[in-house]
């Protein structure tokens, strides 16, 4: 519980920083909104030559599009901001004092800056996702809907973690760019249904870098498609690139120097 | 207790020939070199001890004090931090050890301080009471408690090194890393740190380990100096002996009520065979061996007349600036 209360300082600290720049506020939420609207129209015309797409018809194409949105709007709110600062903490020394506090220094170079600005376009995303939800056509349970939008924030979690490996490459490179950089190729595969992807490219999306698994799997629960497999998948691959993400940690603290001061 | 045995930490750092062509050679072979930054270390401070450790621009202070705090890993030899490994960074340890760093800020630039405490307050668990004591201590002593609410970024230099020394004590901590922690304040500002640190040793009596660049720090703090020199120790001992052994000279200055006629007649009539003298106008001075400063003086005295007369130590600083110079001391 010690971790919540050492977030709500970091909520504190953020929305009171952010306050104070309200055009960039009120900017990012409108290129935000824009971008939203674009990824709905897309396959909007895609659906006007085809009636399934990755198995799944433009009423669940939406919900798929409302989740990764949500995925998206939940990462740039809670993690984004400070992979970005990452690598200039390892390559500027700013470590040394993250590690000299008697908490886990993962937490706080994940967490501690909270994005108020995209908070707005989470709430945005939340209302997406509800919506589309409730003008489904198939009756879902209350349940069924539960264990979706938490599956989601474990696709959240997972594409977080997955961001930090490529960052962590920083420990040996020097550079915060190149492998960060694959990342970003990346984020595309999370916007497309998993099973557009056949052969190799699938196995690499699903286990390799398993942007595949986060969106498009959490879908697949709601839709009743073999579910428990889904949960075992989703399980299994978050577990092991967390404990992937500690290792390459640990092992990336055993070459920090810190630059010396 | 600090225990540190045969401690060694070696660097690899790889070089690269200046200019476009030598990036590109860079890209595809690489030259490292090693650098050893402490070499075969050995050293014990005992509990309530504060030694002041001094050498030039990368003799390895800071390595030194990185791999005490757990920051960096060595390469070679074994630390026992109040019982603990260091880079086990063991919360138990980390909970009562603190690092301050006058080159680096460890308080949130855009945040008041106060909101920086709180957060500190949260990460180190410390009660509400033992919290609002230690704040009301620390602000008072170091006579900053109306700059609390104000913007880190807002803070003069040495305002800003204060609250950095409130948010690094505020728990309590058994053993304080201060690595240069006067660095850039006017000397008002270095004296306010330099007496607090006073203060608070008296108070609370933590093991400390202070780098400075400025010897009054190390003066004025440490009974007790580590010399350091391309990552050896090169001394260990107390400040005093150091006079003792190193300061073989004395100056002996004197004011005479008038200009002697004949400096060449005063000198041989002074007969100081084992000193240099220098006389200029009505000033005499006389580096002279520490036993016959007595005997010198009186000489002077009876010789010439004399207004006034003084004699000085030879400056710690210089003192020191010769041993690592010329790198021989123990």
């Amino acid at each position: 519980m010690r971790y919540v209360k050492l977030y709500i300082h970091f909520l504190r600290f953020s929305f009171s920083k952010a306050m104070q720049f309200r055009v960039d506020f009120f900017f990012r939420v409108f290129m935000d909104i824009v971008f939203y609207l674009v990824q709905f129209l897309f396959f909007n015309v895609l659906y006007l030559h085809t009636n399934t797409l990755g198995g799944w018809n433009l009423e669940q194409m939406s919900i798929f599009i409302a989740g990764y949105i949500f995925i998206d709007a939940l990462n740039m709110t809670l993690f984004s901001t400070n992979c970005w600062w990452f690598p200039f903490y390892i390559n500027r020394g700013d470590l040394d004092y993250y590690l000299t506090k008697p908490v886990s220094s993962l937490f706080f170079l994940s967490l501690r800056e909270f994005a108020a600005n995209s908070f707005l376009n989470l709430l945005i995303a939340i209302g997406l996702l509800t919506y589309m939800l409730q003008t489904y056509s198939a009756p879902l349970s209350a349940g069924t809907v539960v264990i979706y939008v938490f599956l989601l924030i474990v696709g959240t979690f997972l594409y977080h973690l997955l961001h930090l490996l490529f960052l962590l490459s920083v420990f040996w490179t020097g550079s915060p760019r190149g492998f960060g950089d694959v990342y970003f190729a990346g984020v595309h595969v999370l916007e497309r249904p998993d099973r557009i992807f056949k052969g190799f490219t699938r196995f690499v999306f699903l286990y390799i870098l398993p942007f595949s698994i986060m969106a498009s799997y959490p879908a697949r629960f709601l839709f009743n498609e073999n579910p428990i497999e889904v949960l075992i998948t989703i399980g299994l691959i978050t577990t092991a690139f967390f404990c992937i993400t500690l290792f390459v940690w640990k092992r990336g603290l055993k070459v920090y120097s810190s630059a010396s001061s | 207790m600090i225990e540190v045995k045969n401690l060694s930490k070696t660097f690899k750092v790889h070089t690269k020939e200046p200019g476009f062509i030598g990036s590109v050679k860079s890209l595809f072979s690489r030259k490292y070199i090693h650098k050893e930054a402490l070499k075969n270390i050995n050293l014990q401070i005992n509990d309530g001890e504060i030694i002041g450790l001094i050498g030039s621009n990368g003799a390895g202070k800071t390595t030194l004090t990185k791999i005490l705090s757990g920051i960096i890993h060595p390469t070679n030899g074994e630390v026992s931090v109040l019982g603990f490994d260091p880079w086990q960074r063991d919360n138990r340890y980390r909970e009562q050890m603190a690092l301050i760093m006058g080159q680096k800020a460890q308080l949130w630039w855009d945040l008041p301080a106060l909101d920086g405490f709180l957060l500190l307050k949260e990460i180190y668990q410390i009660p509400e009471a033992q919290f609002n004591k230690s704040l009301d201590y620390l602000s008072e002593c170091l006579m900053i408690k109306d700059q609390l609410k104000v913007q880190v970024r807002k803070l003069s230099l040495g305002e800003r090194m204060k609250v950095e020394l409130m948010a690094a004590l505020l728990h309590n901590p058994k053993v304080v890393f201060l690595d240069e922690p006067t660095i850039g304040l006017d000397l008002t500002a270095q004296k306010a740190v330099r007496e607090f640190i006073k203060q608070y040793r008296k108070e609370f009596n933590p093991i400390m380990i202070l780098t400075s660049h400025y010897m009054e720090d190390i003066e004025e703090l440490c009974e007790r100096v580590v010399i350091m020199k391309e990552g050896s120790f090169i001394y260990d001992g107390s400040l005093n002996e150091i006079k003792q052994q190193f300061a073989k000279t004395r100056l002996i200055k004197a004011s005479l009520n008038q200009s002697p006629d004949n400096i060449e007649s005063l000198k041989a009539s002074l007969a100081l065979d084992d000193s240099s003298i220098t006389i200029s106008d009505n000033e005499i001075a006389i580096h002279s061996p520490r036993e016959k400063v007595m005997e010198y003086s009186a000489k002077l005295l009876n010789t010439c007349s004399i207004k006034d007369l003084s004699i000085q130590e030879e400056d710690i600083g210089e003192i020191i600036e010769t041993i690592m110079r010329e790198g021989k001391a123990q």
